[in-house]
């Protein structure tokens, strides 16, 4: 393996780790994922081409890995799993509350169809172009700005029926 | 100039519009109060999006990643203490006669014996008549550190996740030795099969994973019996020296693991230690007596 290729991989794991937070809903499932994807990089690494991008490569890997997965099973998405990981932690009620609200977004997030989802964490989450992003995931930049925009739209309608988004921006400013 | 739309208002908030279309959208801003508040309300959920999954890019990424992203994810040593078993008749030795046959009434006492993980292990053990019972594991739990029994934990998961075989790269489809001899042209050694159907286990297939650092084979074992399966063996080879067997347990996945004469072995699955151990042993004499 190329250092030159490892060194790249490791800088885009962050970015990686939250991608795939994001698709799957679960901390756990997203390591796996991660790790997945990681594997199969370094197993076709001849693959990619020079003067790409390898992010958006990477991301590729991510959601072509979930895609199968979720085609394959019933996604389980344990909503509750990032209020629990906070319960009993000694932090002021305001920060826990903004941490509250802050999974109400991503539980809304996790709600929306997997194309949507997509779309929407690598624009407006990861800040890839609308035309990176329809690279990433292979599909016409018209096609991307559609499910971002139903995404999006989606999102509010969520947010504020959950009342949520409102206190979720008062909250969050707290953070 | 184009429908104002959402469409748009969203475009234009993501800086996707071109110079003209800013200009008419602008324009539709300055005349049109909910157009602000649409915008206005676009822009505060974006904000929370981004803000919702930010924290993860403040966390520490888990070594096992970054040991994956380097491709050495199955080169660090198992940190935790691990307690060997007294050396006896079972691993690393063939027995006179081959057991496995012991293993459906052990099975089969377990079901109704065993309650927990420890008693099971204890039972197992009195119930094998020159196998293990003079033997007693480490039941290791959770220690962190050890990449190669997290990423065999983490190997076993993403397959079953999966579902359906779905990662498995060598389906056993017809005569299974084809797909050992597939994923063996990818190893450094050759890998045999043990036959695990006399525990009701059928070979699904084998996947190309990194064991110890090196290219390793993780078998796939699957049964309608859930008490037992699905179950995986990774097995490696290993420059380090021989280790008797020992128990470890990850996130929600139990293994049993050793090296024996260059190679390293993991069974990994979230059934009972007993059945296990059981499994473990008859493997262990299957392939030191092919």
């Amino acid at each position: 393996m190329s250092i030159r290729f490892g060194d790249q991989l490791i800088a885009v794991l962050p970015r990686l780790r939250r991608f795939a937070r994001g698709l799957t809903g679960s901390a756990v499932e997203a390591d796996d994922l991660v790790q997945a994807a990681c594997e199969r990089a370094l197993a076709r690494q001849h693959q990619f081409q020079e003067g790409t991008r390898f992010d958006s490569w990477m991301f590729r890997i991510v959601q072509t890995i979930w895609i199968d997965q979720v085609r394959s099973r019933d996604v389980r998405k344990e909503s509750g799993e990032v209020a629990e990981e906070r319960l009993g932690t000694d932090e002021p009620v305001r920060r826990v509350e903004a941490r509250l609200a802050l999974d109400e977004v991503r539980r809304a997030v996790g709600r929306l169809p997997p194309d949507q989802r997509t779309a929407l964490l690598l624009v407006t989450v990861d800040g890839l172009s609308y035309k990176e992003a329809a690279e990433v995931v292979h599909v016409p930049v018209g096609t991307i700005m559609s499910r971002l925009a139903r995404a999006r739209i989606a999102l509010q309608l969520q947010l504020e029926a959950g009342g949520g988004m409102r206190r979720s921006t008062n909250d969050a400013e707290a953070q | 100039m184009q429908k104002r739309s959402d469409d748009r208002l969203i475009a234009y908030l993501d800086g996707e519009v071109d110079v003209a279309e800013r200009r008419d959208i602008e324009a539709w801003l300055d005349t049109d109060p909910a157009a602000r508040d649409k915008l206005a309300a676009l822009a505060e959920s974006a904000n929370l999006v981004r803000l919702a999954f930010d924290e993860v890019m403040r966390e520490p990424v888990p070594d096992r990643l970054i040991a994956a992203a380097r491709g050495e994810a199955g080169s660090a040593e198992p940190s935790a203490k691990i307690v060997p078993f007294k050396r006896g008749q079972g691993f690393g030795e063939a027995p006179a006669a081959r057991s496995w046959w012991l293993g459906l009434p052990v099975a089969a006492a377990l079901l109704g014996l065993l309650l927990g993980g420890a008693v099971a292990y204890l039972s197992v053990a009195k119930l094998l008549p020159g196998g293990i019972g003079d033997k007693r594991p480490a039941v290791e739990m959770a220690t962190a550190d050890n990449l190669w029994l997290d990423n065999a934990a983490g190997y076993f998961k993403l397959l079953v996740g999966a579902g359906d075989g779905a990662l498995i790269d060598v389906p056993a489809t017809g005569d299974p030795r084809e797909a050992l001899q597939k994923i063996s042209q990818s190893l450094p050694q050759e890998v045999r099969l043990p036959d695990l159907k006399p525990w009701g286990l059928s070979f699904r297939g084998a996947r190309l994973v990194v064991a110890e650092g090196r290219p390793a084979a993780q078998l796939v074992y699957t049964t309608d019996n859930k008490a037992i399966g699905p179950l995986t063996l990774i097995i490696g080879s290993s420059k380090q020296p021989d280790s008797p067997p020992a128990l470890a347990r990850r996130q929600d996945v139990n293994l049993l693991y050793w090296r024996h004469q260059g190679r390293a072995y993991a069974l990994v699955g979230q059934t009972d230690i007993g059945y296990l151990w059981g499994i473990a042993n008859d493997i262990a004499w299957q392939l030191d007596a092919i």
